[in-house]
C-alpha cells in the first residue's frame, strides 16, 4: 500500500494518541506532528497531552481531524477507546482505559490495534524489536496484545515521519522572503541555527564562529539555547567573553513546527537536539550537528555511534560530534562544507525507504 | 509476579495461556532512560517458537518449575548432558540451552529445569568468570572502563572489554545482558 494513492486506508480510523510531556517539547512534538499527519490522510485522532499549552506556539493553526484532549486523571473514563491506541515513548494510557480496551475488544470481537511508539535510535537492535508483539501480561488488559514501533533510519525499521506536502512545501520555499518576514538581515552572512541544550563546547563554537573567515549570524532559538549563548557570553572567563569579530547573533522567538522547517531550510549549518529536531535536519539536507538527549549513565553514547556510523560520518564530523556532545574535550573546526555531502546522502539514503506514518498505518491494520 | 527485566533465559512465562521456555534475552536501552527486552521464546506444549518484546518493567507471572543444581557433563549431539549431585544425567536439547552455550564449560554449574519431569532448560547464575582468549594488547592510561575493546572467551562468544584488559586476564560477565562487570 502506497501513500500515493487515496484513500490510503480502506476505511477511517479513529487514533488515540497518548503523550506525556516529561521535559522539553520533543515529546508532544513528534505526537502532534504524527496526529496531524494522519488527519490529512484522512483519519481521525483524539491526541491525549498532560501538558498541551506548548501546541498553542507550536502549532497554532491546529489540524482538521485532531481533537487535542488534555489527558488528567479521570479524563479517559467513560471513552470508548478507537481504532488503533499508540502510547508514545512507552507512556501507558492508564488501567481505566486499558480496562476499557478489553471491553471495546469483548464486545467487537476484535482488539484495536495497540501500539507503543518508541524512541528513535540507529542502534543494530532497533530492527531486531521493530514490530514485534508485546503480551499484556498483567492488570485488566492481560491476554492482549501490544505492538512495539521503532521509528528508524533503515527499511527493517519504521522509517521517519516525513508529510506529503514536504517536498511541494520545500521547493516553494524563498529563503530572501522569510529572512525579511523575520525582520532578518540577508546580507550574504552564513547563517546557523542553533537548537540545543547546554553543550559544554558552547563557548568555544562561539569564539570559532567569531574568529572565521566569513561573517557568520547565528540564529538561536528560543528557550534553553537562548539562555545557553546567553550564559556562555556572560561568563567572564570563558572562551567566548567579549565575543568580537565576524559573528552576530539574532535570539528568535518561539517558532511554529512549520516555521522551524523554513529556519533549517534558510541556515547553511544548523545544531539540533533531541529526536524531532534531527528527524527535521535530515529531511532539510543541510549540514547538520546533533546534540544527542544525554543520559545519566552515558547510554547514550552508544546511540551516538551508531548514529554516527549510519550518517557515513566522515572524520571531521564524528569528532566534531564528540567534542559538542561532551564526549570528548575541546572542539574542532567546522566543515559544513564537507559536510554537506553527507546531509545529502543521508536525505537521499531516507528518501528510498518508507516513511514512518505509512508504515504505523499499515502496522494498525495488521494489528487489528 | 516478576518484572521482564528480571526474566532470564531458562526462565519459563505464561503467554497466551500456555507455558513457554525463555531461550534469549535481549536488554536494549531506549531513550530518556526507558529500556525494553526482546525474548526469544519455545512453547511447551507445541515446540513453537516465537519471538515478543516488553518494556523492561512490565510485569509478568513466571511458572515455578522444578530446578535441579547440576553441572555440565557432555554433548551428545544433539543433546547437552547435566549430571547432579547423585550423578543422574539429564539431557537438554541445543536448542533450549539459550544463553548458556555462550558460557559452556567442562563441570559449569547451573540449575536445570523440568517441566513435568523432563529437563527443559538451564538457567545460568547472574554472572560467571571467564578468562578472555583474544583481545587487542591492553592500553594503559584510561581507567573509566567506558572505553571498550571486543574481547573473546573460550567459547568464541564476544564481549566489549575495558581497553586494560589483556589476554589471559580473568573477568566477571553478567549473564542477563553478556556485559563485562569486572576483570578478576
Amino acid at each position: 500500500m502506497h501513500l500515493g494513492h487515496a484513500p490510503y486506508y480502506p476505511e477511517r480510523m479513529l487514533w488515540d494518541i497518548f503523550c506525556k510531556v516529561i521535559d522539553n517539547h520533543g515529546d508532544i512534538g513528534v505526537c502532534w506532528r504524527l496526529a496531524a499527519e494522519l488527519a490529512r490522510r484522512g483519519e481521525r485522532a483524539r491526541l491525549w497531552v498532560d501538558a498541551p499549552a506548548a501546541l498553542a506556539w507550536m502549532a497554532p493553526q491546529g489540524q482538521a481531524g485532531v481533537e487535542v484532549r488534555a489527558w488528567t486523571a479521570g479524563s479517559t473514563a467513560e471513552v470508548v477507546p478507537g481504532d488503533v491506541v499508540v502510547e508514545a515513548f512507552g507512556c501507558e494510557p492508564g488501567e481505566a482505559f486499558a480496562a476499557a480496551i478489553a471491553r471495546r475488544t469483548r464486545e467487537r470481537g476484535r482488539q484495536p490495534a495497540w501500539i507503543n511508539l518508541e524512541y528513535l535510535s540507529a542502534e543494530p537492535w532497533v530492527e531486531r524489536c521493530h514490530g514485534l508483539p508485546s503480551p499484556v501480561m498483567a492488570g485488566p488488559a492481560k491476554g492482549l496484545v501490544k505492538r512495539f514501533f521503532y521509528p528508524g533510519f533503515t527499511p527493517r525499521t519504521g522509517g521517519l515521519i516525513r508529510e506529503r506536502d514536504f517536498d511541494a512545501r520545500q521547493a516553494a520555499f524563498d529563503r530572501t522572503a522569510w529572512l525579511r518576514a523575520r525582520g532578518l538581515p540577508d546580507a550574504g552572512e552564513r547563517l546557523v541555527s542553533l537548537f540545543c541544550y547546554e553543550p559544554p563546547a558552547l563557548p568555544r563554537l562561539l569564539a570559532q564562529l567569531a574568529a572565521g573567515d566569513a561573517p557568520t549570524r547565528l540564529l538561536v532559538t528560543a528557550g534553553r539555547a537562548q539562555a545557553a549563548v546567553q550564559a556562555a557570553l556572560a561568563d567572564s572567563s570563558g572562551p567566548a567573553a567579549g565575543l568580537e569579530g565576524r559573528l552576530a547573533i539574532s535570539y528568535l522567538p518561539l517558532l511554529t513546527q512549520t516555521d522551524y522547517d523554513h529556519l533549517l531550510w534558510a541556515c547553511d549549518l544548523n545544531f539540533v537536539r533531541g529526536e524531532d529536531s534531527l528527524v527535521r535536519a535530515l529531511w532539510a539536507g543541510r549540514p547538520f550537528v546533533w546534540q544527542i538527549y544525554p543520559q545519566h549513565d552515558d547510554a547514550h553514547h552508544a546511540k551516538l555511534r551508531a548514529f554516527l556510523d549510519w550518517l557515513r560520518a566522515p572524520a571531521s564530523l564524528r569528532a566534531f560530534h564528540e567534542g559538542w556532545n561532551g564526549i570528548a574535550p575541546g572542539l574542532p573546526a567546522a566543515e559544513p562544507a564537507t559536510w554537506a555531502a553527507v546531509a545529502q546522502d543521508a536525505r537521499q539514503r531516507l528518501r528510498a525507504q518508507p516513511e514512518l506514518v505509512e508504515q504505523l498505518g499499515r502496522t494498525a491494520l495488521e494489528s487489528q | 509476579m516478576k518484572i521482564a527485566q528480571e526474566i532470564r533465559a531458562g526462565n519459563v512465562i505464561m503467554n497466551a495461556g500456555a507455558p513457554w521456555v525463555v531461550l534469549k534475552t535481549e536488554y536494549a536501552r531506549g531513550g530518556r532512560n526507558a529500556a525494553t527486552v526482546r525474548m526469544k521464546l519455545k512453547s511447551l506444549l507445541s515446540n513453537q517458537g516465537t519471538e515478543i518484546v516488553f518494556k523492561a518493567d512490565d510485569k509478568m507471572d513466571q511458572i515455578v518449575l522444578d530446578k535441579k543444581d547440576c553441572t555440565y557433563s557432555y554433548f551428545a549431539d544433539p543433546m547437552y548432558v547435566w549430571m547432579d549431585g547423585e550423578y543422574n544425567q539429564y539431557e537438554v536439547e541445543a536448542e533450549n540451552m539459550g544463553d548458556a552455550l555462550n558460557y559452556l564449560e567442562d563441570g559449569m554449574s547451573a540449575e536445570v529445569v523440568f517441566y513435568e519431569g523432563k529437563a527443559i532448560s538451564v538457567e545460568l547464575p547472574t554472572s560467571v568468570e571467564r578468562e578472555i582468549t583474544w583481545t587487542e594488547p591492553a592500553v594503559k592510561g584510561d581507567t573509566s572502563g567506558k572505553v571498550l575493546k571486543p574481547a573473546k572467551i573460550a567459547t568464541g562468544f564476544e564481549i566489549g572489554v575495558p581497553i586494560f584488559v589483556a589476554q589471559g586476564d580473568k573477568v566477571e560477565i553478567d549473564t542477563r545482558t553478556g556485559e563485562y562487570r569486572r576483570r578478576v
